[in-house]
């Protein structure tokens, strides 16, 4: 009989887990020191403190990491500290900058959030108005009817080009490929102005809603279409070998098989081009003409929107009008973050039962 | 080359095959009769994986693909004017040599995707699901939790489950590419034993890298060559015992018994 093996209990430290007093000792000076060398000479120097970051930390923080690296693990320990420093350097950075922008916006835009501002809209409010009366419930209700629209326009264009480029095998595959990436550097005012000159310079149109919505389209199409397109490319080959082995014509291996294992990246393409758009101010300042009454009808009578208001609010000055425009663009984050966590719980959603616990 | 064509089920006649200007496959004549299993072998990039694609129109998919000659079902030529390359795919199954279960999907949907893809009405699905699922010899393994996804089963169930997949589409031919090259030989030899079931009832084409494999399951063994950058060959093509015990071609002796290759 083969002897039968123990279950041992895990060890506390596997073996590039090994530390010693001397390595901890070396790597917490080489964390805490530069960051206070580099406050004294800031301070002492009386450096103005975002050049200092850059100029005086990060070099002592590097010079120390790359000597402690050096000596613990030689050449690999040199590299690794330039690396490592740089990377978490940068990425703190990002983090702060971003975090900073939400922080900011939080504190000015907390004082204005009441009900009737959520719930009201700014008839008959001027900008020195008291905050207690109007708000931008118009806006709220005008971006999502131009945006809607916009959306239910660009998703079956976008999805549409997307699978033109990666189930066709047209040769003009490639230039359309070329003018998506090209229009998603259009800058969004052309956009803006394009509409303006050809239908509202010429009178085809009033300013409505729905020209709104026409120069949003463009700016939302691409990122679309591009997402869109990277989600179908991830469909490994094999299933659609699978399916077309299996006697199914193209539309509906396409539909069936590609459709769905591609759920999830589609429905991404939809969150990222609404996100595009949502805040877009510049084609809707040319486009649409502001309104201060609810209008729910984007294809008749001026309309606002929550990007619009805020500008206005903006640029009126007052103090009150201000504050409006900071709680305009909270407003305007908790759109973005609700429409963002509803479609991930619906996208999120698996059809097929997930494996039981078996015995 | 021995061989009857009278019974002959499925039957190339000088297939030559393309990508782009490269001459890949070069006038390919070989019969395939009913209910018997033939092994296609040679090195790798000698197109027998290729010549197989071409025997239920998969092979155009790939866009630079080329092809003259014709392929023969029961008389009909599958490349003729007019021939629906879908129906094709229908009467001609195939296994390929990766495990391909549709993921979104649970294994009966799995079993059941063929009849729906290809748009055809059936009533007794689940008595479809336990058919097949037999037949390919995984049903006891499966039968507690058909509703589970395909990818929470192993390599080689996944595999038996594509196979069963093509048989709920009751194809009269089932083309495999190296079924077994990502198995365990567990699961392989469960999947021998399937073909060899499976052959009763269908003609059944298989690409191996394995000798034994083909001794074991094939009655008639093909050997494909291409040398020195020229397109690819049949070098002898006849019962599998000649072709191991008695090859007439100084090549295939040498490949069957493993001096090259």
């Amino acid at each position: 009989m083969a002897q039968v093996t123990q279950a041992l209990p895990r060890p506390k430290q596997a073996p590039w887990q090994r530390r010693n007093l001397k390595n901890i000792v070396l790597i917490t000076l080489a964390s805490v020191l530069p960051s206070l060398l580099a406050i004294a000479i800031t301070v002492a120097f009386s450096i103005d403190g975002a050049i200092g970051l850059v100029a005086v930390f990060l070099p002592i923080q590097i010079l120390a990491t790359v000597a402690v690296g050096q000596y613990l693990y030689k050449k690999r320990g040199r590299q690794d500290a330039v690396l490592m420093i740089f990377t978490i350097f940068f990425s703190t950075l990002v983090v702060v900058l971003l975090t900073s922008v939400l922080v900011s916006v939080f504190q000015r835009g907390a004082a204005m959030m009441r009900l009737s501002f959520i719930s009201q809209n700014a008839t008959y409010i001027s900008s020195t108005t008291s905050l207690d009366y109007g708000g931008l419930g118009h806006a709220m209700l005008g971006s999502l009817a131009i945006v809607g629209f916009t959306t239910l326009v660009t998703v079956p264009l976008g999805v549409g080009v997307a699978i033109y480029l990666t189930e066709s095998r047209s040769g003009s595959r490639g230039i359309v490929r070329s003018l998506i990436q090209s229009m998603s550097g259009l800058p969004s005012v052309v956009s803006g102005m394009f509409i303006y000159s050809a239908l509202i310079v010429t009178g085809v149109s009033h300013q409505i809603g729905l020209t709104g919505s026409l120069a949003l389209i463009p700016l939302m199409l691409p990122t679309v279409a591009r997402v869109c397109e990277e989600a179908l490319r991830l469909v490994p080959g094999d299933l659609r070998s699978a399916a077309l082995g299996l006697g199914a014509p193209s539309y509906r291996m396409f539909l069936q098989v590609v459709l769905p294992a591609a759920r999830t990246g589609i429905i991404t393409a939809v969150l990222l081009g609404v996100a595009r758009v949502i805040g877009e101010t510049a084609p809707l300042l040319l486009t649409v003409n502001a309104a201060a009454n609810t209008n729910l009808n984007i294809f008749d009578g001026p309309i606002e929107t929550l990007p619009t208001f805020l500008f206005r609010n903006l640029s009126y000055g007052t103090d009150n009008s201000i504050q409006r425009a900071w709680g305009a663009a909270l407003v305007v984050l908790f759109l973005v973050l609700i429409i963002f966590t509803l479609a991930r719980t619906v996208g999120g959603d698996k059809k097929v039962a997930k494996p039981k616990k078996r015995k | 080359m021995n061989l009857s064509t009278a019974t002959s089920h499925l039957r190339s006649e000088d297939i030559n095959v393309w990508f782009g200007e490269r001459h890949v496959l070069a006038d390919v004549n070989l019969d395939f009769p009913s209910n018997q299993v033939t092994a296609l072998i040679g090195p790798s990039g000698c197109g027998k994986s290729t010549f197989l694609r071409t025997l239920n129109r998969m092979h155009e998919l790939i866009p630079s693909a080329g092809l003259a000659g014709s392929v023969l079902l029961d008389g009909q030529d599958i490349y003729g004017d007019g021939v629906n390359p879908v129906d094709v795919r229908i009467k001609i199954g195939m296994v390929f040599q990766k495990p391909n279960p549709f993921p979104t999907m649970s294994i009966k949907e799995n079993i059941l995707s063929g009849l729906k893809l290809s748009g055809r009405k059936f009533v007794n699905g689940d008595d479809i699901v336990e058919t097949s699922l037999r037949r390919a010899s995984i049903w006891n393994e499966v039968k507690d939790r058909l509703g589970e996804p395909a990818i929470s089963l192993s390599g080689g169930q996944q595999q038996r489950l594509c196979i069963a997949r093509s048989l709920a589409m009751e194809p009269e031919v089932l083309l495999m590419d190296e079924p077994c090259s990502a198995l365990d030989p567990g699961s392989t030899r469960r999947i021998e034993e399937t073909i060899e079931e499976l052959s009763e009832a269908m003609t059944i084409v298989i690409v191996t890298h394995n000798m034994q494999q083909a001794q074991r399951v094939s009655h008639q063994t093909a050997f494909f060559l291409a040398e020195d950058g020229n397109p690819g060959t049949v070098v002898e093509f006849g019962s599998t015992d000649d072709v191991f015990n008695r090859p007439v071609d100084a090549r295939t002796n040498d490949y069957v018994n493993g001096h090259f290759g």
